[in-house]
């Protein structure tokens, strides 16, 4: 009950604030023009792919890429969502949470639901573009709901860490710099191994990049799902311990 | 013939903050009906005090009870806390600030109307109860944070420096409350207000240095309060020691 009110409070907080919607409208906009870019780039190909059968479709050439490039946008949203979500509320507004009866694990799992809920609505408003086609083309249903679930996971675990940064970072442009870099540093992790081509090892297995790429490709696997859900419980579950340190602190 | 426990008792409570002891050994009690003032000069650790009673900070050493009870989550329900710097969400309106605080409370839907109808009248903050808190005068802001604290009709309430930064008008509008809200509960406030501490406390708690320097009823001791507390304040902090 108490994470639900927190997660109310924060949704409010995030309604009125004139830079949600900018950082929103911003995103939006950016996200009409690659959409634009990939339906320009499949309608230049089409003549010369060969095949229509067994060769790219418009899930493949315009829906995947387009998903990937809102993940590589919610690298950068993310951060600037989630980076006053603790870092902003220190001293007194904690302590009247922590006072009401709420506990940490309620304070950061309500903040977190706020953020995620923000960014799976501005998800959906961009998954609702490639639909406008669906009638002239042939999606890949399924194909399109495996990427569409991997990129939900994916902001999902780029908020949970943004606010695991929030929650150790005093200033919100120091969590905002910090779940940049992790998040950056998770999409390149292995793009050196990637780039000489060659398996990525462990290396491989922390990248982003590896647990998106089957998913976009049309494919599920519950080991992806495992990688996303991970990242999420321990950044949560860091930002939980960091949030009871601090009070105990305070 | 067995006394009834005091509604608040601190004994022997010790705190360090940044590694620095701020409190040694505090002990004071408060009965219900009491308005306890807590005087003392910048950094005597009255707000620590305040924090520790509240449940913000738990004590290094010693102990803290309502009504004999151990502070604990439970018991932290039956306390009202109003810091200093009054947490208030600016983007929210007065009503859906209160909404949300009785809400984080846990009160059933069907008292939470009655709470924030009995709070928004009994501050007066039915006018503005549409403003946004981002927008409300200091005053105005204190009444809200007072609101907060009620809304759970607590036993013991518990004010940091309530008067600090109203006007004289508004210092007594606000007295006058607090005389009003201290019936049938307790009150402990902090302030460097003397004027403030003979008009509405019924005992007062000098700290210095971390440490209860003078604790006594105020009752008829108007005017010697200003000589006791100048006489403690003015010893070097180690002399308290």
């Amino acid at each position: 009950m108490s994470a639900l009110t927190v997660a109310r409070i924060d949704l409010k907080r995030l309604a009125v604030r004139p830079f949600a919607w900018t950082l929103a409208g911003i995103a939006l906009a950016m996200m009409a023009w690659q959409f634009l870019l990939g339906v320009s780039a499949f309608m230049h190909a089409q003549p010369i792919v060969p095949g229509p059968a067994s060769g790219p479709g418009f899930t493949d050439t315009v829906v995947a890429p387009y998903l990937l490039n809102f993940i590589q946008l919610c690298l950068v949203i993310a951060p600037l969502v989630t980076m006053q979500a603790l870092a902003g509320t220190r001293g007194t507004r904690l302590a009247l949470l922590s006072t009401s009866g709420a506990s940490s694990a309620q304070i950061v799992l309500g903040k977190f639901a706020a953020r995620l809920a923000f960014l799976w609505l501005l998800l959906l408003v961009v998954a609702t573009v490639p639909l406008v086609l669906a009638g002239a083309t042939h999606p890949d249903w399924g194909q399109f709901g495996a990427a569409l679930i991997a990129t939900a996971l994916c902001v999902a675990a780029l908020t949970a860490i943004g606010i695991a940064c929030s929650a150790f970072a005093p200033e919100p442009a120091l969590a905002a710099t910090a779940a940049l870099l992790i998040g950056e540093g998770l999409s390149l992790i292995d793009a050196g191994v990637r780039m000489a081509g060659g398996a990525g090892g462990w290396l491989g297995y922390l990248a982003l990049h590896t647990h998106l790429a089957p998913a976009l490709r049309g494919l599920v696997r519950s080991e992806d799902i495992v990688y996303f859900l991970i990242v999420i419980v321990l950044s949560l579950a860091l930002a939980v311990r960091r949030i009871t340190a601090e009070r105990e602190r305070c | 013939m067995t006394a009834t426990p005091a509604l608040l008792e601190l004994a022997s409570v010790s705190r360090r903050l940044s590694g620095r002891a701020v409190l040694h050994d505090v002990s004071f009690s408060l009965r219900r009906d009491d308005v306890v003032g807590l005087l003392g000069v910048n950094g005597a650790g009255k707000s620590t005090t305040l924090a520790v009673i509240a449940g913000v900070l738990s004590p290094d050493a010693g102990s803290v009870r309502i009504d004999g009870r151990v502070l604990d989550r439970t018991i932290r329900g039956r306390i009202g806390w109003v810091p200093e710097n009054v947490p208030l969400w600016p983007e929210l309106t007065v009503t859906e600030a209160l909404d949300a605080c009785v809400r984080l409370r846990g009160l059933p839907k069907a008292a939470r109307a009655t709470a924030l109808a009995r709070e928004l009248s009994r501050l007066d903050l039915e006018g503005v109860a549409r403003r946004l808190c981002g927008q409300l005068s200091l005053g105005q802001k204190r009444r809200v944070g007072l609101a907060q604290a009620l809304l759970h009709e607590p036993d013991l309430l518990v004010l940091d420096e309530p008067g600090n930064g109203l006007d004289p008008m508004q210092a007594a509008q606000l007295r006058e409350r607090i005389g009003r809200l201290a019936r049938g509960r307790g009150v402990i406030l902090s302030s460097h207000d003397l004027a403030e501490v003979e008009a509405l406390c019924t005992r007062v708690v000098i700290l210095h240095a971390g440490r209860v320097r003078y604790d006594a009823p105020l009752a008829g001791q108007c005017g010697q309060l200003e000589a006791q507390f100048r006489a403690i304040a003015t010893q070097p902090a180690d002399a308290a020691a």
